[in-house]
C-alpha cells in the first residue's frame, strides 16, 4: 500500500508544504519574538517599576529631547514601511525594488542608530545621566540600549541580504529568508513604539 | 539472582522500618524543661504559631484523605488488575478511553477539598498580618535589624539597643519592625511565628506573644552568607514584674567615664581593668558598651545579664567567650569580627574597621576581656 | 549518495558519520539526543557526589567536615546542576531523540541549531563547573542568587560570574531547542498525525518548549542586569544606588516557577507513555491529560509570588497567589486520576519502566501533597526555607522528574541501542532507590517542621536534630548508590545487552514502528498516521486503523541534511566570550596563573575576539546553507 511522494514545482509553495501551512523559518522566528517580548517586557516592566518608586530622583524631562526621539521614532517606522515594500517586492520577483526598499530599509535603521548614538553621548556628557549615576540611569540605557542593539542586529542582516542579493547564489527562494527577516525588522520597531510611549512620551504627561 | 533480590529488598524495608520511628520523636515533643534547645514548629507557645500549626493539621488531614482514597484506589488497582501467574502476557484488555462523568466528578471533588483549605487559609493570612483587636494600644514595639551574622533590637519607646537576645512580656503582643543593614535575612521564631523577612530597603512587619513565659530559640530563616548556619538568637518572654525590672536594668548605665566598669563584682579588679583597655583598644571601633549608642557590631551593654553569645550559637559561659574572642573565625566562619569589616565599595581590599585577625590576642588577653565584660551588669 | 557541494565554508563540509569527528559535527538529532543523555548523566553524578558531601557533613549536628563556604559552595552548586546541567538536560535528550520519532519526521525542522543547543549546553555545564578551579571556588549565593547577596559588595569573588554566564550560556541552549521543537511539531508531523493524535510525550514537548521561551526571557534579562550590577556599576539590584532586591525575587520566580514545570511536565509525559503500554490499555480520558498539561504549563506563570509569601507582600497579594496555587493542584490531580483509569481494567506488566513509572506516582502525590500543604501561606510562613521544603521538592523532582527520566531511560534504552536491559538488575536497583530516596528524604519532613532551617551548614546539638538527619544520609548513600548502578548498567548494557528488536515491549506510539535503533532517516517511508497509538493500532487494530506507507521519490530519495562545524564553532566563541565577561577587571594571574603580569583583564582579551569568532561562524553557517544530500533506503524496509 506505498504511495509516491511528489514534489511540488515551486519551491516557496514547498516551503509551505507544512501541517500548518506557515513555513519552518517564519515559524521559528514567530516563536522567537514571543520571546523576544519576554526578554522587552521585563526590560520595560523594570523601568516602570522604579520609575514608580523613585519619580523625584531623576527629572526625566529635563534630559530628554523629545523632538529628535519624536523624528528617529518616525524613521524607524518609516523603515518598517520599506521593509514590507520590499518583502512585497520579493515575493514579486522584482529584484531591483527590493534592492532599492532593502537599501532604504537599511539607511533609515542608521538614521535611528546615529540618533541614539548621539542621544546617549549628549546624555552622557551633557547631562550627566550614565549607567552607575542613578537607577534611572540604569534601567534606561540597559533597555534602549537592547533595543539598540536589536536594531542593529537587523541593520546588519538586511544589509546582509543586500550584499547578498548581488550575488549568483541568490534564488527567489531566499524571499523566504528576506520575510522572516522583515517581521523581526517589525517587531523591533513596534516594540519601540512600547518603549517610546513607557519611557519616553509618558514623562510629558 | 532470584533471592538476591528479596533478600537485598528485605533489609531495605528493614532500614526504612527501623528508621521512621527514630525519626518521628525527635525534636518534636514538647518540652517542658527550660531553655531545652528545641525550637519546634509542631509546640506552639503563641497564637500566631499556634493558628499556623492549626491550618497545617487542617491541610495534613485533607491530603490524608486524599491518600487514602486516591492512594487506596491506586493500590487496589495494582493489585487486582497485576498480570497474575501463568496468565497469557500477551492478553489484551478492553480498550477503554475513558469516561468523561468520571474525570469531571473527580475534577468537582479535589476543587471542594481545596476550599476546605483556602477558608481557613485566607483568616491565618489576614490574622497574621493584622495586630490582633485585643491588643489595643498595649502593644511593645521593637525594631529588629538585621546584619551578617547577627540580630540588632531596638526598644524604641525606652530608647536602648540590646543584641541577639530579645525580651519582651509574655502575654503582650509584641510588634516587630523587620529591617536589614546589607542583604535579606528572615527572622523566625518557630514556636511563636513563622518567618518574616528582613530586606534591605524595605520595612516589613509582623506580631508575636507568648502565652506564658519561656524561653525560645530563634534562627535566621534566609540564606545570608558564609555563616547563616550561625545565625541564631533567644528570646525570652518574662513576667511582667520581671520584664520591668529588664527594662529599667537596661536603661541604666553599664559602665562609667565610657568604658569602666562601676563595680569589678567578683574579679581582680586589675584584670578588669586590663580588659577595659584591652576592648577600648580592639574591641570599642565597632562594639558600643552604652545601650543608647548602636554601634556596627552588637551593643555589649549589659552582657553579663545575656544567656548567649555568637548570636545564640554558644551559652554565655567564661570557657565559651574566651574561645570565641580568640577564635571568632573558628566559632562562626567568614567573620567580621575576625577580618574586619570591610569597605562596601573596595570588599577585597583594606577593611573598614580592622578585625581581630592582626589584634594577636594572647589567651590571658582573652581573659581580661572576659572579665571586663562579666562586669557590664 | 551524492556528496555534498560548499563553496562559501573555510573547509569543505565533514561527512565522517563516525568517530569524533563525526560525533562534533552531527546534525542527527539521535545522535545529539545521545549527547544531551551523556552530558547529563555525568552531571547528574557530579550533582549526586555534591549531595552525599553535603550530608555527610549533616549527618551529626556541629561537624566541621567541610568549612562553611565549601558547604555553601556545595548546595548552590548542587541545586543548579541538578536543575540546569541533569534534568533539564535529560528531559532535552529525550525530546531530541524520542519526539521526531514520535511525530514521523525525518529530524527536527533546524538541524544545526539543534546542534547549537547541545554544543551551548556543554559550554555553559563547562563555565558553571570551572568555577571550582578558579580563585575562591564556586558561587556560594544558592541556586536561586538573592540579591544582594549576590552583590559585588557582598560577593566580590568571580565564582558567581560563572555562574552568571554560565546560566546565560545555558539559556541560549534551551531556548535554540525549544524553537526547533515548537517549529517541529507544529510543522513536520506525519500526514494523519493530528495535534490529537499526538503521543501525550510530544504534546508535553510542545508545552515545555513555550514555557522555556516564555520563562527564560525574565531569568536571562535578570542575569545581564545582574552582571551589569557587578561589572558596569549600574543599580539594578544595589539598595545602596536605589535598586530593590526584591526586584529579583520576582523575575527568578518568574522564571523560576514555569521552570518546575519544565523540569516536571516531560516526566509527566513519559509517564503518560509507559503506564499505558504496560497496562495494556489506552490512556485514559487523554484530551484531559493533555488539557490539564497546558494548563499547568499556563497556571505556571500565575503563581510565581508562591516562593515569597515570607517576603511581605501584603494581604491581597498573598491570597491571590495562595488561591491560583491551590489551584494548580486541579489538573495535577487530573493526571494522577486519569492514570490510575489507565491501570484500572489493564493487565499490568510490571517491568522496570512500569516500576518506576508506579514508583513515580506514589512519589509525586506525596510531593503534591506538601505542595498543597505550603500553597497556605500562614503554614508556608512555618515551612518556608526548612527542610519541609527540600524534603517536598526532592519528592518531585527526585521522585517525580528523575524517577521519570530512569523510566525513559529503562523504557526507550531498546530503542536507542536495539538492546535490552536486565529486568532483575533493573528490578534490584528500582528497590534500591526507592527505598533510599524514602530514607533521605521522608525523614526531612520531620526535620522542617521541627524548625531546622536549610542551607545551613549544621546545627545545635541541642536542637534535637541528629537522628533524622543521620538516617537522611544513610539513605542518600543507598540512592546514590542506586543511582551509580543504573548509569553503569546502562553502560553495561549498551555493550552487553540482549537485542530487543524493533517493539519489545509491544508499545503503542509511533517509534515502536521503526528499527532499533532507528536508521539515521529514521523511517524509510513517510509514515500514514490512521489512529492515536499507531503502532499498536497497525498490530491490533482494524483495517482501516493501520498505519499507510508513502515511498520515497524514487530519483531523489530521502534527503538528509550536511553535518557543520559551525554549531560547535559558534558556542565556542560564546564561550570565549563568557569568560571575557567572567575576568573582566581581574588581573591576568587570575586566568593564567604563572603570569604576574599587573595588567588585568579588560573585555577585548576575551569578549570581542570571542563574539568576534561568534559573528564569523554566524556568516559562515548562513553561507554554508543546510546543505544536503540524498539517501536510498534499503528497499526492503518499504515494505
Amino acid at each position: 500500500m506505498s504511495e509516491t511522494a511528489t514534489h511540488a514545482a515551486d519551491p516557496i509553495e514547498e516551503l509551505k508544504n507544512t501541517n500548518t501551512g506557515v513555513e519552518n523559518k517564519k515559524m521559528a522566528m514567530w516563536a522567537f519574538l514571543a520571546s523576544d517580548c519576554m526578554f522587552f517586557g521585563t526590560l520595560i516592566s523594570t523601568h516602570l517599576i522604579y520609575r514608580k518608586i523613585y519619580p523625584t530622583v531623576v527629572e526625566p524631562t529635563d534630559i530628554f529631547d523629545i523632538e529628535l526621539t519624536g523624528f528617529s521614532s518616525f524613521i524607524l517606522l518609516m523603515s518598517s514601511f520599506l521593509m514590507a515594500l520590499s518583502v512585497s517586492a520579493a515575493h514579486k520577483k522584482n529584484i531591483k525594488s527590493m534592492r532599492l526598499f532593502l537599501a532604504g530599509t537599511v539607511f533609515f535603521g542608521l538614521i535611528f542608530l546615529g540618533g541614539q548614538v548621539y542621544e546617549f553621548t549628549h546624555f552622557v556628557h551633557d547631562k550627566d545621566l550614565t549607567l552607575s549615576s542613578s537607577v534611572f540611569g540604569s534601567t534606561f540605557y540597559v533597555l534602549t540600549g537592547t533595543h539598540g542593539v536589536h536594531v542593529a542586529l537587523g541593520v546588519l542582516w538586511l544589509f546582509s541580504w543586500l550584499v547578498f542579493s548581488y550575488t549568483k547564489k541568490f534564488k527567489w527562494v531566499h524571499a523566504i529568508d528576506i520575510e522572516t527577516a522583515g517581521l523581526y525588522w517589525h517587531f523591533v520597531d513596534i516594540v519601540w513604539i512600547i518603549i517610546f510611549t513607557a519611557v519616553y512620551l509618558v514623562e510629558y504627561l | 539472582m532470584k533471592w538476591f533480590k528479596y533478600i537485598w529488598i528485605g533489609i531495605l524495608f528493614l532500614i526504612t522500618a527501623i528508621s521512621i520511628p527514630q525519626c518521628m520523636h525527635t525534636g518534636v515533643e514538647p518540652s517542658l524543661v527550660n531553655k531545652s534547645g528545641y525550637q519546634s514548629a509542631l509546640d506552639p507557645q503563641g497564637p500566631v504559631a499556634a493558628n499556623q500549626l492549626q491550618i497545617f493539621y487542617i491541610t495534613l488531614w485533607v491530603t490524608i484523605f486524599l491518600f487514602v482514597t486516591v492512594g487506596g484506589a491506586l493500590a487496589y488497582s495494582i493489585w487486582k488488575f497485576r498480570l497474575r501467574k501463568g496468565e497469557d502476557p500477551n492478553y489484551i484488555p478492553p480498550q477503554s478511553h475513558g469516561h468523561p462523568l468520571i474525570e469531571l466528578s473527580l475534577v468537582i471533588g479535589s476543587a471542594a477539598l481545596l476550599v476546605i483549605i483556602a477558608i481557613p487559609t485566607f483568616y491565618g493570612i489576614v490574622f497574621k498580618n493584622t495586630l490582633p483587636d485585643y491588643a489595643g494600644e498595649d502593644v511593645l514595639e521593637v525594631n529588629v535589624t538585621g546584619y551578617q551574622w547577627w540580630w540588632g533590637f531596638e526598644y524604641p519607646e525606652h530608647g536602648f539597643h540590646t543584641a541577639n537576645e530579645l525580651v519582651f512580656p509574655a502575654g503582650k503582643v509584641v510588634k516587630l519592625n523587620l529591617i536589614s543593614n546589607d542583604v535579606i535575612h528572615s527572622f523566625w521564631l518557630p514556636k511563636l511565628a513563622g518567618k518574616v523577612d528582613l530586606i534591605p530597603g524595605q520595612e516589613n512587619k509582623m506580631w508575636i506573644q507568648a502565652d506564658e513565659p519561656g524561653y525560645f530559640w530563634g534562627q535566621c530563616a534566609e540564606f545570608c552568607g558564609d555563616s547563616h548556619a550561625y545565625m541564631l538568637f533567644r528570646a525570652q518572654a518574662l513576667e511582667e514584674s520581671e520584664y520591668e525590672a529588664w527594662i529599667a536594668r537596661q536603661q541604666e548605665a553599664s559602665v562609667v567615664d565610657g568604658f569602666f566598669p562601676a563595680d569589678s563584682g567578683d574579679y581582680d579588679p586589675d584584670l578588669v581593668n586590663q580588659g577595659s583597655l584591652l576592648f577600648m583598644a580592639n574591641c570599642a571601633r565597632c562594639h558600643s558598651v552604652d545601650s543608647k549608642i548602636k554601634g556596627m557590631g552588637p551593643n555589649l551593654a549589659h552582657f553579663a545579664s545575656r544567656t548567649s553569645i555568637a548570636a545564640g550559637w554558644l551559652e554565655n559561659e567564661t570557657e565559651n567567650l574566651e574561645h570565641w574572642i580568640l577564635h571568632p573565625d573558628k566559632v562562626k566562619p567568614g567573620n567580621f569580627m575576625w577580618y574586619g569589616f570591610p569597605k562596601p565599595d573596595d570588599p577585597k581590599g583594606e577593611p573598614l574597621m580592622e578585625g581581630l585577625k592582626d589584634a594577636n590576642l594572647t589567651e590571658d588577653d582573652a581573659k581580661a576581656l572576659a572579665a571586663y565584660l562579666y562586669t557590664l551588669k | 549518495m551524492s556528496t555534498s557541494q560548499s563553496t562559501y565554508g573555510i573547509w569543505n563540509r565533514p561527512l565522517k558519520k563516525t568517530g569524533i569527528v563525526g560525533f562534533l559535527t552531527t546534525v542527527d538529532h539521535k545522535k545529539i539526543g545521545i549527547g544531551y543523555a551523556i552530558g547529563a548523566l555525568f552531571f547528574l553524578l557530579v550533582g549526586g557526589v555534591e549531595a552525599l558531601i553535603i550530608r555527610l557533613q549533616l549527618a551529626a549536628p556541629e561537624q566541621n567536615l567541610i568549612s562553611a563556604e565549601t558547604y555553601n559552595q556545595l548546595f548552590t552548586m548542587h541545586g543548579t546542576t541538578m536543575v540546569f546541567l541533569a534534568v533539564m538536560p535529560l528531559s532535552a535528550a529525550f525530546f531530541n531523540y524520542i519526539m521526531p520519532l514520535q511525530i514521523g519526521a525525518r529530524d527536527v525542522a533546524f538541524p544545526r541549531l539543534n546542534a547549537l543547543g547541545l554544543w551551548c549546553f556543554y559550554a555553559g555545564g563547562i563555565i558553571v563547573n570551572l568555577s571550582w578551579f578558579f580563585q575562591a571556588g564556586a558561587p556560594d549565593i544558592g541556586w536561586f542568587g538573592y540579591a544582594p547577596l549576590t552583590s559585588k559588595q557582598f560577593d566580590p569573588d568571580i565564582g558567581t560570574d560563572f555562574w552568571i554566564i554560565g546560566l546565560q550560556i545555558l539559556g541560549i541552549a534551551s531556548l535554540a531547542g525549544s524553537f526547533n521543537f515548537i517549529t517541529t511539531i507544529l510543522n513536520m508531523r506525519a500526514p494523519g498525525l493530528s495535534m490529537m493524535r499526538l503521543p501525550v510525550f510530544t504534546w508535553m514537548t510542545l508545552v515545555t518548549s513555550f514555557l522555556i521561551i516564555l520563562a527564560f526571557p525574565p531569568i536571562t534579562i535578570a542575569l545581564v542586569e545582574l552582571m551589569f550590577d557587578r561589572h558596569f556599576g549600574t543599580h539594578f539590584f544595589e539598595v545602596a544606588g536605589g535598586g530593590k532586591p526584591i526586584l529579583w525575587q520576582h523575575l527568578f520566580w518568574i522564571f523560576g516557577h514555569p521552570e518546575v514545570y519544565i523540569l516536571i511536565l516531560p516526566a509527566m509525559g513519559i509517564i503518560s507513555e509507559i503506564i499505558p503500554v504496560f497496562s495494556r490499555k489506552p490512556l485514559f480520558g487523554y484530551p484531559l491529560v493533555v488539557f490539564s498539561g497546558a494548563v499547568i504549563g499556563f497556571l505556571g506563570f500565575a503563581v510565581w509570588s508562591h516562593h515569597m509569601f515570607t517576603t511581605g507582600l501584603g494581604i491581597v497579594a498573598t491570597s491571590a497567589f495562595a488561591f491560583l496555587t491551590m489551584l494548580i493542584a486541579i489538573p495535577t490531580g487530573v493526571k494522577i486520576f486519569n492514570w490510575i483509569g489507565t491501570i484500572w481494567g489493564g493487565r499490568i506488566q510490571f517491568k522496570v519502566p512500569m516500576l518506576y513509572a508506579l514508583g513515580f506516582i506514589w512519589m509525586f502525590m506525596m510531593g503534591g501533597f506538601t505542595g498543597i500543604m505550603h500553597s497556605s501561606p500562614p503554614v508556608d510562613a512555618q515551612q518556608q526555607d526548612t527542610y519541609f521544603v527540600v524534603a517536598h521538592f526532592h519528592y518531585v523532582l527526585i521522585g517525580g522528574s528523575i524517577f521519570a527520566l530512569l523510566a525513559g531511560i529503562y523504557y526507550w534504552f531498546p530503542k536507542v541501542t536495539g538492546k535490552l536491559m536486565g529486568e532483575s538488575m533493573g528490578t534490584i536497583l528500582f528497590y534500591t532507590i526507592f527505598f533510599g530516596f524514602n530514607i533521605a528524604f521522608f525523614p526531612m519532613h520531620i526535620l522542617g517542621m521541627s524548625g531546622m532551617p536549610r542551607r545551613t551548614h549544621t546545627y545545635r546539638i541541642a536542637a534535637g536534630f541528629e537522628d533524622p538527619n543521620f538516617w537522611s544520609t544513610v539513605g542518600a548513600f543507598i540512592l546514590g548508590i542506586g543511582i551509580a548502578a543504573v548509569v553503569i548498567q546502562v553502560i553495561y548494557s549498551c555493550y552487553k545487552g540482549k537485542p530487543a528488536g524493533e517493539n519489545p515491549w509491544d508499545a503503542r506510539t509511533l517509534e515502536w514502528a521503526t528499527s532499533s535503533p532507528p536508521k539515521e532517516y529514521n523511517f524509510g517511508y513517510t509514515p500514514v498516521i490512521n489512529a492515536r497509538d499507531q503502532a499498536w493500532e497497525s498490530k491490533y487494530g482494524p483495517e482501516e486503523k493501520k498505519m499507510g506507507k508513502i515511498a520515497p521519490d524514487e530519483e531523489h530519495g530521502i534527503h538528509m541534511p550536511d553535518q557543520s562545524w559551525w554549531p560547535l564553532i559558534l558556542s565556542f566563541g560564546l564561550f570565549i566570550a563568557g569568560m571575557g565577561v567572567i575576568f573582566h577587571n581581574q588581573p591576568m594571574a587570575a586566568l593564567v596563573p604563572f603570569l604576574s603580569e599587573e595588567a588585568t583583564i579588560s573585555l577585548f582579551h576575551l569578549t570581542v575576539p570571542g563574539l568576534a569568532l561568534t559573528f564569523v561562524s554566524m556568516y559562515m553557517w548562513a553561507l554554508e546553507g543546510p546543505g544536503g544530500y540524498h539517501l536510498h533506503p534499503d528497499p526492503e524496509e518499504l515494505e
